[in-house]
């Protein structure tokens, strides 16, 4: 999975790739590759909503659920930017960001979410294997 | 006769206006009535959906079946009684 979302960003080059990852039980199944509609995709990402709207239909007739949103950030570090923090809205889905910085690529998974209902949204980093 | 209840889906952080499940029951015959009818419930529900001039919010996009809600009159959608509706928070972020 972590070679599938490299692939996918590495061939979105310069501009953020994104997409989501399915699972069940909360254990990821794949990757579902999703076009990246921002008006400056170079720094900013928002899936397709209609292209949203058939994964969560595809995960509905699989019986799987959302597990993780994935995107890169081509010229920056893996964590979530301000902008990511303000447009997280999935509490339960883990984040996983890819930079391609570097020649060496780095992946690192996040939770954002509200430490209490109504409160900030904070970062917390989540281990990867693999 | 009893009228046929519509599902609300509401993925991701919505839940919590609705007390944490993600699917909701409600009625209506339009896109407003059915959020209505989800606050009359759960208070807080609409704002969380709908802006103070009355628009979706940027960040949600509603889909009644297959349809857009925006295109489609936006909260004048009409919702067909057995309809699924489904308020799919945004998906988005990036480095800037």
């Amino acid at each position: 999975m972590r070679d599938e979302i490299l692939a996918h960003a590495r061939e979105q080059g310069s501009l953020e790739c994104c997409g989501l990852i399915a699972g069940k039980g909360g254990m990821p199944t794949r990757t579902i590759r999703c076009a990246n509609v921002a008006s400056t995709p170079a720094v900013r990402y928002r899936i397709d909503p209609r292209e949203q709207l058939a994964a969560f239909r595809s995960m509905d007739a699989a019986s799987e659920e959302l597990v993780g949103i994935y995107h890169s950030h081509p010229a920056s570090v893996p964590y979530p930017s301000p902008t990511d923090r303000a447009e997280a809205f999935y509490p339960d889905a883990t984040y996983v960001l890819v930079s391609l910085r570097t020649g060496e690529p780095e992946v690192r998974a996040y939770r954002i979410a509200p430490d209490a209902p109504g409160s900030e949204k904070s970062v917390r980093e989540i281990p990867i294997e693999g | 006769m009893k009228a046929m209840a519509i599902t609300v889906r509401l993925p991701g952080a919505l839940r919590d206006t609705v007390g944490g499940e993600n699917k909701v029951t409600a009625r209506g015959a339009t896109l407003d009535e059915v959020f209505a009818d989800i606050e009359r419930r759960h208070p807080g529900f609409r704002e969380r959906v709908v802006d103070d001039r009355g628009q979706l919010r940027t960040f949600v996009n509603v889909y009644i079946g297959d349809t857009d809600a925006r295109s489609s009159g936006g909260l004048a959608a009409p919702v067909p009684s057995d309809a699924e509706v489904m308020v799919i928070p945004a998906m988005a972020g990036g480095r800037r």
